[in-house]
């Protein structure tokens, strides 16, 4: 099915959304700034709530908000993503299929996102994120084989680095917003500072390998994991694809 | 002269480091990072100056300790508070806390349980076994406890709010709301019961839900004219309303007012949090422009 990537920007604002509020569930969304078609790259995301998710006028507020935030910056919503307080479960709540399939309406390869809490320690080897896509109209596990996400060991420490300096409280849900609304739920400050410690490499803009499309991506990253460290001689980008757990190749490389 | 300065200040400081302990005791803050590293340091440098003030704030700061995984620090408290008050109920609770913290539930019940049969009236005790029910997963449980507790302890208003979340995560809305009209009856002055209730409400649906909703998120400005949810879930109500085809002209044109009158005030928020900084520009203009798209016209 689809590929989707995961950025460093996004990866990072959503661990420390969990990461602010550890007592609380706390969900957002994920944005593309790719146009649609072919894989799905997770540009950004806006973290919206901390309290009360299930709750209505405050999610409808924030999509409208971040639908019209998206329209002005040439973004789109393309996921969903939550940590429940209770680590010890990580499945979709209802409101979160509710709000998927919402955003489904829109956009017809979104992702659902869970944060697994009980994964979120500071070394883990793979991220602690499990993801949902649509197949007919049920939400259903996807093949780790199509998840991405580049340069997870400096992502992982970037999120680390900002949770020990104690920067992670710059970041700004939209709940924070209503509770004063000088404070900027786009998170420019946080960006900039997520930017500073990405390396060149990560922050730019995807490659696709030559004749890319769904079918290379997939043998491209099957290979890479294997050849994981080495230098890649794709488009000049060294690229560490990290597969989600389970996959030969990881067990073999232990 | 200098050596004299040096024990002024350090007393200035010692005292600055109990009174802030005692303000978040007092306000109930969970700000258990801060109360770890301002307690530790108390306990460990200043002891001798606290008097009998030292057993609250080992209390506070184990609680504190537990929440940050400072077993360490946790267990130190816990062990001269066990001195102190050798056969304490209150103690006995936070020992069974700790268990909680290390999630050895089974545990934790017992230690509870043993309190319960020596005081079947502590509160303490009770609510720490709802907690647990709560930790693990096991909602539809903690929902029948804290009813039952309610039941017996009719008053206790951070139960009956704790049960208003459960409901609200179990999507029973209309038990939640029966949760936040008691603690409206008792607390008729605080904004936030009825800005929840409004939320309650609007999430229910259906137009006599939303005119509840709306009167109540109005009602919540009332008593407390900041507060932006309830200004907003005033605006997106009344815009609803006006919105129906079941409404009839009048009601249709007052809510229209209302939502102007909404967006009039948020936008004087929006411009006045604007000023000056470059920040939240992003923000603002989403508002600005969310609200000119959800323009309501009279046909």
């Amino acid at each position: 099915m689809g590929e989707v990537e995961l950025s460093c920007l996004a990866y990072v604002k959503m661990y420390l959304h969990a990461c602010l509020f550890p007592r609380c569930s706390v969900n957002g969304l994920l944005l593309s700034s790719s146009p649609a078609g072919g894989a799905v790259c997770v540009t950004d995301c806006v973290p919206l709530l901390h309290t009360h998710l299930p709750l209505a006028p405050i999610t409808q507020l924030a999509l409208t908000q971040v639908d019209v935030w998206c329209a002005q910056t040439q973004q789109r919503i393309v996921g969903y993503y939550q940590a429940n307080a209770c680590v010890s479960d990580s499945s979709p709540t209802p409101c979160a299929l509710k709000i998927a399939d919402k955003i489904a309406e829109q956009c017809n390869n979104a992702v659902l996102l869970m944060i697994d809490g009980g994964k979120m320690s500071p070394d883990y080897r793979v991220p602690p994120i499990v993801m949902y896509e649509r197949k007919d109209t049920r939400w259903t596990l996807k093949d780790k084989h199509t998840i991405m996400l580049r340069q997870w060991e400096e992502t992982r420490d970037i999120a680390s680095q900002l949770l020990d300096s104690g920067d992670h409280s710059l970041l700004v849900d939209f709940d924070s917003h209503l509770d004063d609304i000088t404070r900027d739920w786009t998170n420019q400050k946080l960006n900039a500072k997520i930017a500073e410690l990405a390396s060149p490499a990560n922050a730019s803009s995807i490659a696709l390998p030559p004749g890319g499309g769904t079918v290379s991506i997939v043998t491209f990253t099957w290979s890479s994991s294997t050849a994981r460290g080495r230098q890649q001689n794709i488009n000049s980008l060294s690229i560490n694809h990290i597969l989600l757990e389970n996959s030969p190749e990881w067990r073999n490389n232990g | 002269m200098g050596h004299v300065k040096e024990i002024n200040v350090l007393i200035i400081v010692f005292t600055e480091m109990r009174d802030k302990l005692r303000k978040w005791r007092e306000d109930n803050h969970r700000n258990s990072e801060q109360i770890v590293d301002v307690g530790e340091e108390l306990i460990n440098e200043h002891a001798s100056k606290l008097g009998d003030d030292i057993w609250i704030i080992y209390e506070q700061v184990m609680i504190a300790a537990l929440d940050c995984s400072r077993d360490d620090l946790a267990w130190t408290c816990l062990q001269e508070l066990k001195k102190q008050f050798p056969g304490s109920q209150r103690v006995k609770r936070l020992a069974g806390m700790r268990l909680e913290a290390l999630e050895k539930y089974e545990d934790a019940s017992k230690q509870y349980d043993s309190i319960l049969q020596d005081d079947p009236t502590n509160t303490a005790a009770r609510k720490r076994k709802i907690s647990i029910l709560k930790a693990q997963g096991k909602s539809a449980e903690a929902i029948r406890e804290l009813n039952e507790y309610l039941e017996q302890f009719v008053g206790d208003q951070e139960a009956w709010h704790e049960l208003s979340e459960l409901y609200i995560n179990e999507h029973d809305y209309g038990k939640a709301a029966f949760c936040l009209e008691e603690l409206m009856m008792t607390n008729p002055h605080n904004h936030l019961y009825c800005e929840q209730y409004a939320e309650v409400k609007y999430t229910q649906g259906g137009l006599e839900n939303l005119e509840l909703s709306r009167k109540y998120f109005a009602q919540a400005l009332k008593l407390n004219n900041g507060n932006m949810r309830a200004l907003f879930g005033l605006y997106m109500s009344a815009s609803h309303i006006a919105a129906s085809p079941k409404v009839n002209a009048t009601v249709k044109k007052a809510n229209v007012k209302y939502a102007a009158w909404a967006t009039n005030q948020i936008n004087r928020a929006y411009q006045l949090a604007g000023r000056g900084t470059k920040e939240n520009k992003c923000s603002v203009k989403a508002v600005e422009e969310m609200l000119e798209s959800m323009q309501i016209t009279m046909s």
